[in-house]
């Protein structure tokens, strides 16, 4: 890979990471906000709440774009494990090849919804849903993006990252 | 089934994605949109599903919340102290330190609600301490780290209970009360193990701690071991939501390992700030899919027609839940848990609920058939997760894991005969169930 965007790349992540430490900062920050108001204040507040689902919303997919790295989503890795390097090179191409097309096959219709949800806004900070909801037009390209540059990697003939099990996070 | 109606293939096309190794979550909302192109449906209702679930799930936010706070719990140097708390409690037996391995992953589990998070993290300090000097084998010490790991989300706080909760519309305080003595039970049964093994295979003894010590060790836990009275006294007294006590747990842990321990800089809050995001992502996005896939069930009237066919049987509720065990428990060695949570669980729910099962006794036998799960060969990523760490081989793991994995098939037995043991405790606290 050219060095420059490779250095580009990781500078674009650590500033993806930023993000997503914020979102959850955020999110953390609006529950103490609340919690202060109602117990001590006496003054339940609603804004608190929608901020902090707002943010959760956002964690989630940008993070699915941007944040998290092949080698860290939960997967079932026994057959692609096991199998020889070739295997893994055509398996690895009928999987992205299938979620291309069906995020691909969806993005109108996704793209349509969004927009259309420009008519409503949430009830306390009034911010239109259809910008609200963008993140996942922004997810959904993102997912695109990434296994298309999977798959030229992949129609090269090189091998994906291997997976790393001490760093699996289900939540389990 | 008909294999080649709409919702067979995308069931299909989301079971080869999965098996081929594509994330979970992505095979989900994958597989939901081939069922929506099929059926000619609107393709965009498979966003509008995964954002308005993501939307108004209030409760999900319990689980960044518990995560961040088990991660402020676990920085600095309060995971040493509680691990000498331990120590100084159980240390002196024969296999001290294995039974150590247990406490700690009950004084843990108190604190995280996320079985593979204990692993890494006070799970893989308890490996090296067992390993070192050549005390106990390597894949004994992997596989006890991992057996004891799984009490994590059975003792509140629980990250699968909220999801049950969110599944099921049960209340997240009887569940997590719920969870009390399962999760003990198996402490206990694994401790009897050891202490049972422990002269046949000669286990270390440890230099005892002077029990005179014992009042200024666990002073000096004392704050740590405060954090799950607080939490789940601020659930049971009704004061705050349980997302709010999640919220409150996290500015504890926060406050205590900054201001009293003294040992987290911004440095560390960033990071656990990160991490925590990191692990929130990964479940968010099964939960993503789950909430798409979920409306494809609903639409399918799935549940319905499996009660129906269920009741063809005239099933007596124990043999339903032996039924649900056994299937559970198989999935578990194939699938991941957080899946069967959110798909299988929801659709054994209704039969359950129309046998008078009690949904809080259901969640918590099937939470521990799940957690079960991330040990069994051959998909457990609790193994796999153990083999990485201790660098052994998973045959040998695995071998190491079976007494465990048969004590703890006896305590799940005991769990789900006796609904008692479940819920106890919550009828203690008003649970009318």
């Amino acid at each position: 890979m050219n060095p420059f965007v490779g250095k580009a790349g990781a500078w674009l992540r650590r500033r993806a990471e930023n993000v997503a430490a914020a979102l959850l900062a955020v999110m953390f920050a609006a529950f103490i906000v609340q919690i202060v108001f109602r117990y001590v204040f006496n003054f339940p507040i609603g804004w608190t709440s929608e901020l902090s689902v707002i943010t959760w919303l956002w964690l989630v997919l940008w993070g699915a774009a941007f944040v998290v790295k092949e080698s860290e989503e939960i997967r079932f890795d026994l057959i692609h494990g096991a199998a020889g390097r070739r295997t893994r090179l055509a398996i690895g191409i009928i999987t992205g090849v299938s979620i291309v097309a069906l995020y691909a096959v969806s993005l109108p219709a996704t793209v349509s919804y969004v927009s259309f949800m420009k008519v409503e806004k949430t009830s306390y900070l009034k911010i239109r849903f259809d910008y609200l909801f963008s993140i996942y037009v922004l997810f959904a390209v993102a997912v695109i993006v990434r296994y298309l540059w999977i798959l030229s990697h992949l129609l090269r003939g090189k091998d994906p990252e291997a997976r790393d099990s001490t760093t699996l996070s289900s939540g389990l | 089934m008909n294999p080649t109606n709409p919702f067979a293939l995308a069931v299909m096309a989301i079971v080869a994605l999965s098996l081929l190794g594509l994330p979970i979550g992505h095979a989900m909302i994958g597989g939901s949109v081939l069922y929506l192109l099929l059926a000619g449906l609107d393709m965009g209702t498979a966003a509008e599903q995964l954002l308005n679930g993501m939307y108004t799930s209030f409760v999900l936010l319990a689980i960044p919340l518990f995560i961040l706070a088990a991660e402020f719990m676990t920085s600095g140097s309060i995971t040493e102290r509680l691990l000498r708390f331990c120590n100084a409690l159980v240390g002196r037996f024969r296999g001290g330190l294995a039974q150590v391995n247990v406490v700690q992953s009950v004084v843990f589990a108190s604190m995280s609600g996320s079985a593979l998070a204990d692993a890494a993290g006070s799970g893989k300090l308890m490996q090296k301490l067992m390993t070192q000097d050549g005390k106990y084998t390597a894949s004994f010490a992997a596989a006890l780290t991992a057996a004891s790991s799984v009490m994590g989300p059975i003792i509140p706080p629980s990250i699968p209970l909220v999801l049950y909760a969110l599944v099921s519309d049960t209340s997240i305080g009887y569940l997590f009360l719920g969870g009390v003595v399962p999760g003990l039970l198996i402490g206990v049964v694994q401790m009897l193990l050891i202490a049972f093994t422990a002269r046949r295979r000669n286990f270390p003894v440890e230099k005892p701690v002077p029990l005179r010590e014992l009042p200024r060790v666990t002073w000096q836990a004392f704050p740590a071991l405060m954090m799950p009275v607080i939490l789940l006294g601020c659930l049971y007294s009704g004061v705050t939501t349980p997302t709010e006590a999640a919220a409150l747990a996290a500015a504890y842990a926060l406050l205590v390992s900054a201001f009293l321990y003294r040992t987290v800089g911004w440095c560390d809050v960033y990071n656990s700030l990160l991490a925590s995001a990191r692990i929130t992502i990964s479940i968010g996005m099964l939960i993503a899919g789950a909430l798409v896939f979920n409306y494809v069930i609903t639409v399918e009237n799935i549940p319905k027609t499996l009660g129906a066919m269920l009741k063809v049987y005239e099933l007596s509720p124990l043999t339903f839940l032996l039924f649900a065990n056994l299937l559970l428990l198989i999935l578990g060695c194939f699938l991941e848990g957080t899946t069967i949570l959110l798909i299988i669980v929801p659709v054994l729910l209704p039969t359950a609920q129309a046998l008078g099962i009690d949904p809080v006794h259901f969640g918590v036998v099937a939470v521990v058939n799940i957690m079960i799960g991330l040990i069994t060969p051959p998909y457990g990523l609790l193994l796999f997760m153990m083999v990485k760490i201790a660098e052994v081989t998973l045959k040998d793991l695995v071998r190491e894991v079976m007494p465990f994995l048969a004590v703890m098939f006896g305590a799940l037995a005991l769990i789900t005969l006796i609904p008692g043991l479940v819920l106890f405790l919550p009828r203690l606290m008003g649970y009318q169930g």
